[in-house]
């Protein structure tokens, strides 16, 4: 069986849609335990191909017996096994949490919006184990069109920032698209490592120079990379609570995925770094990134639109990490897609417990937040202090490796940016535990003698375990980060960056 | 701001038009695109699906994976437009109408009343309901067997001419709005009506990933449809034939299903009455 896994990890979530959606008709009440064993059953799975990688090496998948590259095929090795198991361990946790918030805003669509979600982890699950150009193309749609759906589902605004984003996102993916075009004109192929073995001699070719500009545009317009950011922060923000935490985690961290991807396997990493000469440029991009997103974070009186910038500049720390195109990072970039992805959880999964019960997250509901809810305000500490990069939250570890990245490389300007963000957000999220815990002290101080001040209205539980299972898995991430680098992200480090 | 677009979009379209230049000639034989992996597509379609027509052999078996998903693409646009726009039933406002179907006298009921008209005399109607034109009305009820029967012969053709799951679906589909567009949505609804629409889209997609899970069950990799040949009595090669069959009838299914769907949903705003 374990060497149907590649094919697998999409299949069960691909095949359990179509029973959510049909259930949704005729019996809703087995939506969510089928979304819930559809995206267990892939997380299984997702682990067990990376026990098979790390065990045996890269695993590979011929889609309908064709070998490559007249078929498609799926392959995992080091890089993508590691994501392959953040995404579905990040979608799984968060459909627990969404049952609540999905019972409460629109019950009677609870049949769709499931099907649409599973989709959507299919989506990204496809993309990061795919071998083949066009193939990723095919599974972006879904993911994008679920994604759209899902985010105009919000309250407000939330129709209109999910047109922006369809307009832009569309944007994104065709170029990627005319990029693979542009390929396909002067190879003939589309498979990833066919693409490869045949681009070297035509590196001279203006055709290639120009699809891999516009891939890269297209990637980065998709991951929000600064300045094509403009659609993620109003997206994230008005799209319910559950899609907020399933999108933001996700879909920048897979598409940073696709990027290394595009570059280390299709382009290789002497076209980049050596023939285009590109590292430098986009290291100072990257830069730009980092400090605007942190600056533009601190504008914000919003804890969830405030996190939306947080994503953007985090969005550069990979990208950067990347570029700088030494192992360290290349390392402190593929576990940032890893640490990133549950930090990010981790906090819209409190955002969201705080709007489930206040309303919203502005900061006028935030006063006494320690006192109502312990637990929620909790994690968000955890998150916190892995965002702004405090041992022993994993966050430290992949900020680690970053700047170690940018001492090596001798890129002063990364490492400034860097520090810079890390202070920022000491001060964004201070800013919000102090309003949490110190505002209420003039209007609870009489009773705080007498009745032991306002009770406890916490979340309900169904959204605390998945909150506190992530924030307990940001410090356990941290601890083991020695052995995810040593056995998995090691062997992913392209030979010329080592 | 606008200036500025134009001119970010003037300078792209020039580097991507100045790539061309070094583009192989249109129509050149000798180009990578048509000696890398198109000749065996080409050349082995008849021996190695036993099908004609080398479309339909890459896009069904040597690429059907992708298929598959572009498949899954249109059921997600139909789940979505679905989840944006329909507006539940229990929201929707009561005052009701009923017309006469011999006189054409209409009956308005307020809401919470209840009335016991003969269901058979009386159609319920729409305030925005405007009578058939008869002339279209009758020429597209002849019509519209038809396309349909048409539409079926597309996706069964697909094998030897251009044609297919998609093309045969949506003429299917079109079938159906014709329907509806030329008699009313009412009419449509009652001959399929919005939870046939519904699960026509999934069972679709259905068909076609559970061939490939079939494949897998049976011993092969997904979507090897040379592994229908131990239930089918044929052999590896003809079964691949007859397995891009399969999945194209899912196809058609799919894309028949999501597109009247799609229709209802977008044509009423959710409604499912006379929007149109």
């Amino acid at each position: 069986m374990s060497e149907h896994y590649p094919a697998l990890l999409v299949i069960l979530p691909l095949l359990a849609s179509f029973f959510i959606s049909a259930a949704g008709w005729l019996r809703p009440v087995y939506c969510f335990p089928l979304a819930v064993a559809a995206l267990g059953s892939s997380l299984l799975v997702s682990l067990g191909v990376l026990g098979d990688v790390i065990s045996g090496g890269p695993v590979s998948y011929w889609m309908g017996g064709w070998p490559p590259p007249w078929g498609i095929y799926y392959r995992v090795d080091y890089l993508n096994a590691l994501v392959l198991a953040v995404v579905s361990a990040v979608g799984f946790v968060n459909l627990i949490a969404a049952r609540p918030s999905v019972e409460k805003d629109f019950p009677e669509k609870a049949g769709p919006f499931y099907t649409l979600y599973v989709l959507f982890v299919t989506g990204l699950l496809g993309m990061v184990a795919t071998g083949d150009a066009f193939n990723l193309y095919v599974l972006l749609e879904i993911a994008a069109i679920t994604g759209y759906a899902l985010i105009a589902l919000g309250k407000g605004r939330a129709a209109l920032s999910s047109l922006h984003y369809v307009f832009l996102g569309t944007i994104g993916a065709c170029f990627y698209l005319l990029g693979v075009g542009y390929l396909y004109i002067i190879t003939g192929s589309l498979n990833m490592e066919d693409i490869a073995r045949l681009l070297p001699p035509l590196y001279d070719s203006k055709v290639v120079t120009v699809a891999f500009a516009i891939l890269m545009v297209g990637v980065w317009l998709k991951m929000g990379f600064f300045p094509l950011h403009a659609w993620l922060p109003n997206a994230y923000t008005y799209a319910p609570s559950p899609v907020s935490s399933l999108v933001a985690p996700l879909m920048t961290k897979v598409m940073v995925y696709v990027m290394i991807r595009m570059v280390l396997t299709v382009f290789t990493v002497d076209f980049a770094f050596l023939v285009l000469r590109l590292n430098e440029v986009v290291v100072w991009l990257a830069v730009i990134a980092i400090v605007m997103g942190s600056l533009l974070a601190l504008a914000e009186k919003d804890v969830k639109r405030m996190l939306t910038f947080i994503v953007v500049a985090e969005v550069g720390y990979m990208v950067g990490g990347f570029w700088l195109g030494n192992q360290a990072g290349f390392t402190g970039a593929v576990l940032h897609i890893l640490n990133d992805a549950l930090m990010t959880l981790c906090l819209f999964l409190a955002v969201g417990n705080i709007v489930h019960v206040k309303g919203d997250s502005r900061w006028e509901s935030l006063p006494g937040l320690f006192r109502t809810m312990p637990w929620t305000m909790g994690a968000l500490v955890v998150g916190a202090l892995s965002i702004i990069g405090v041992p022993p939250t994993c966050g430290f570890f992949s900020k680690w490796y970053l700047l170690l990245g940018a001492i090596q490389g001798g890129h002063y300007g990364f490492l400034l940016a860097l520090l810079f963000s890390s202070l920022v957000s000491v001060v964004l999220f201070f800013r919000i535990f102090e309003i949490g815990f110190f505002e209420p002290f003039g209007a609870s101080h009489g009773s705080a003698h007498g009745e032991g001040g306002p009770a406890i209205q916490e979340a309900p539980l169904g959204m605390l375990v998945p909150l506190w299972m992530t924030a307990l898995g940001l410090i356990l991430v941290g601890l083991y980060t020695g052995e995810i680098v040593g056995r998995v992200i090691r062997h992913a480090v392209p030979g010329m960056m080592l | 701001m606008k200036t500025l677009g134009l001119i970010i979009v003037g300078l792209v379209g020039a580097v991507l038009v100045s790539a061309t230049v070094n583009f192989p000639p249109f129509g050149d034989p000798e180009s990578p695109a048509s000696l890398h992996v198109s000749p065996r597509y080409l050349e082995k379609t008849l021996e190695e699906t036993a099908v004609p027509n080398a479309v339909t052999s890459v896009l069904a078996d040597y690429r059907g994976f992708d298929t598959m998903f572009e498949t899954t693409v249109i059921f997600c646009a139909g789940v979505a437009c679905f989840l944006l726009l329909r507006v539940p039933r229990r929201r929707l406002p009561r005052p009701r109408q009923y017309r006469h179907r011999l006189t054409g006298l209409t009956f308005r009921i307020k809401e919470g009343g209840e009335v016991f008209l003969p269901l058979r005399e009386f159609e319920p109607v729409d305030s925005i309901w405007t009578p058939h034109d008869f002339i279209i009305e009758k020429v597209c009820r002849y019509l519209i067997p038809f396309i349909q029967l048409f539409g079926l012969y597309v996706i069964a053709h697909g094998h030897h001419s251009p044609g297919g799951g998609f093309q045969g679906g949506v003429i299917l589909g079109a079938s159906i709005i014709l329907l509806s567009v030329s008699h009313s949505l009412r009419t449509a609804l009652k001959r399929m009506g919005e939870k046939i629409s519904a699960l026509f889209s999934p069972v679709g997609v259905f068909i076609f990933a559970g061939t490939g899970v079939l494949c897998l069950g049976l011993g092969y990799r997904f979507l090897d449809y040379q592994a229908l040949a131990t239930l089918l009595p044929v052999g590896p090669i003809m079964a691949r034939s007859y397995g891009i069959l399969l999945v194209e009838v899912g196809v058609g299914m799919a894309v028949m299903g999501t597109m009247v769907w799609i229709f209802k949903n977008l044509a009423s705003r959710g409604r499912y009455d006379e929007g149109l």
